[in-house]
């Protein structure tokens, strides 16, 4: 179906749109924010953010949004700042995205919305992530007098248990509460967000922005429970049976660390990434010793790994006082997973990039402390099924390195605790649940979506997986009422 | 004593006995681990190595080996740095991996020895030349899947 093309506001000749250079982002100067938690990316001034709308040269037919898996309106809520109604582009894009403050912040837009602009094609992309962070901090400061009022809708009757307060968790609790149903989010850690407060530093996506989403859930409505580990504290058969859940939501996150398997990996001083990340995020080992959390001030970190876990730990590193901070990766820059942008900043940082290297063993002293790493180095071969080029070790390229602090930021799996406790819930061999396209897995009444079905992805993901599964949750709901009556 | 002693005191049908009970013993420690293991995954995981491991039992017993004609892909090597797992119950399926590719690595080894060794008698060399392909190819699947599930680089 053709979308009617929103009304244009931009004031700027299509021909001088393209002669307008996509705004930067005013930043943190990269020495100072190197020993600070606060925020690297200040965010558009109101100013640069029409200028930067401007930009947009209102395709016939956009492609920006295919690119976005939640579909946002790009080209309305764009029209909508050229208009200087802020708080109304926040809106727009809160019809399809609740967390847009965060998702403007922590989404890839370089590979979805922005790799598919068409201004993208010649020049450089409009820059939507960047907007949407804006209009999204602009309606959080200034927009309480202007944005609608939500009108609680009639009360369902029903219940419903969402497990785990992460993206695709709170998506799914924006758009049940909507609906009339009585929502509880269960958390088993003390905070609400899961990977967004544990897994992303500070100086990424500040915690107050998180907390501010959760009290405007809770606001709507939305009952947070925390320190609740669903499978132990209680199995989902007990909350749909004795406390009466109607449906449940499954959204755990691929929270289980994974390691190399290589000699050492037990060292004092080998983290894996999600204890190094949680101790400083979660538990604000950064902010010590007013909170209780202690982080070793290495002399020499090493970060294994070329994600974004990886650019996170070894930026904290750097911050937490690491005389030096390096990641080491075994394939080259070019191959790594990590967005540009972070590996730019790390670089501003002063992190050192040790490519083409990988572990083999972490030696330790008679403390049982890490003191060296012993590497191979690699070279890179035919392309894998990832597309990226394979690296391959390069016999007899041993080298040892002195360190005393490691961090394993590889990847991570699935906690096993649900498919422990819940049998009848599917699992494939990796441990993730299976469900279908809209979140059902094979237990009657149970949906599951994000990282727990389709392995460690992107917050936009699980935020779309989350939000297909709220719409056949209340499909679900709808049909009981009527199997009943 | 190294292999390749042992092979020379040892007749044709000793060695393809020394070779099917090297295969067995790798289907009884995959059996043993299905049947140890506690959740679904894992035991899916060792039934397919069960089931690699007997087909290879079918071809040491036949003396033939028709569909394994593909030249093998590229040695990884991305396990054999890695710790080797003891066999034991509730092991990960990460664990699970290694161990199969490390026994399929070791067990390419010893039929490449025994392809070197007959390197004058063709149809034994090539025989044994293809099993060790075969064993490679197995530990190339293995180390790919390992990959691409455990080395994400998140």
């Amino acid at each position: 179906m053709k979308r009617e093309k929103p009304q244009s506001f931009n004031s700027v000749p299509i021909k001088e749109r393209l002669t307008i250079p996509r705004q930067d982002m005013p930043e943190q100067d990269a020495l100072l924010r190197s020993t600070n938690f606060l925020e690297v990316n200040l965010g558009f001034t109101p100013e640069q953010a029409v200028i930067e709308a401007q930009r947009c040269i209102e395709c016939a037919s956009p492609t920006c949004m295919d690119g976005c898996p939640v579909n946002i309106k790009i080209p309305d809520f764009i029209q909508l700042i050229c208009k200087e109604d802020f708080v109304g582009a926040a809106e727009k894009i809160k019809e399809d995205n609740s967390l847009p403050a965060i998702c403007g912040r922590v989404c890839p837009q370089e590979t979805q919305c922005e790799q598919v602009c068409v201004v993208g094609k010649r020049f450089e992309p409009v820059a939507i992530g960047r907007l949407e962070r804006f209009v999204a901090d602009y309606a959080m400061e200034h927009g309480s007098d202007t944005t609608p009022v939500f009108q609680k809708p009639e009360p369902s009757g029903q219940k419903v248990a969402i497990v785990g307060s992460g993206p695709a968790g709170l998506a799914v609790a924006s758009d049940l509460i909507k609906e009339g149903h009585e929502v509880t989010v269960f958390e088993a850690l003390h905070e609400f967000g899961g990977v967004l407060v544990y897994g992303i530093p500070e100086f990424r996506l500040p915690k107050a922005i998180l907390r501010e989403e959760v009290a405007n859930l809770e606001t709507k409505g939305v009952k947070f429970i925390k320190n609740f580990i669903v499978g132990r504290t209680m199995t989902i058969q007990e909350l749909m049976n004795d406390e009466g859940y109607d449906a449940v939501f499954l959204g755990l996150g691929a929270g289980l660390p994974r390691f190399m398997n290589i000699p050492g990996e037990n060292l004092n001083g080998v983290y894996s990434a999600n204890e190094f990340l949680t101790r400083s995020n979660l538990m604000r080992g950064y902010e010590f010793p007013e909170w209780d959390t202690p982080l070793y001030r290495a002399k020499h970190a090493i970060i294994v790994g070329g994600g974004n876990t990886a650019m996170d730990a070894v930026r904290t590193a750097k911050r937490l006082g690491a005389d030096e901070a390096s990641i080491v990766y075994r394939r080259s820059e070019e191959e790594m997973p990590a967005r540009n942008e972070e590996i730019h900043h790390a670089k501003e940082e002063g992190v050192k990039f040790m490519n083409l290297v990988n572990p083999i063993e972490f030696i330790g002293d008679e403390q049982g402390s890490v003191v060296a790493a012993k590497c191979l180095r690699m070279e890179l071969g035919e392309p894998d099924d990832s597309g990226r080029r394979r690296p391959i070790p390069m016999e007899g390229s041993e080298f040892v390195m002195d360190v005393d602090m490691v961090v394993i930021a590889v990847g991570n799996g699935s906690n096993p605790l649900i498919s422990q406790t819940t049998p009848e819930i599917e699992t494939n061999k990796w441990g993730n649940i299976v469900a279908d396209d809209d979140g059902r897995t094979s237990m009657e009444g149970v949906f599951a979506g994000g990282d727990i079905v389709s392995g460690g992805a992107t917050v936009i993901l699980a935020m779309g997986a989350g939000r297909k599964s709220a719409a056949a949750i209340s499909e679900y709901l709808k049909a009981k009422v009527g199997s009943v009556v | 004593m190294s292999l390749n002693e042992q092979i020379s005191s040892m007749n044709m049908d000793e060695i393809l006995e020394m070779c099917i009970d090297q295969e067995q013993q790798a289907i009884d420690l995959y059996c043993l681990a299905r049947d140890q293991a506690k959740d679904e995954s894992s035991r899916q995981k060792f039934q397919e190595l069960v089931d690699m491991e007997t087909e290879h039992k079918v071809a040491l017993r036949k003396f033939e080996i028709e569909k394994y004609l593909e030249l093998p892909p590229a040695d990884l090597k991305v396990t054999d740095y890695l710790l080797e797992p003891t066999l034991q119950e509730n092991m990960t399926i990460q664990e699970i991996v290694i161990l199969a590719a490390k026994r399929e690595g070791k067990t390419a080894r010893m039929y490449q020895d025994l392809a070197d060794h007959f390197s004058a008698d063709k149809k034994l060399n090539t025989f044994f030349q293809m099993m060790a392909d075969e064993e490679l190819r197995h530990k190339h699947d293995l180390e790919t899947e390992y990959e691409k599930e455990f080395l994400q680089e998140g």
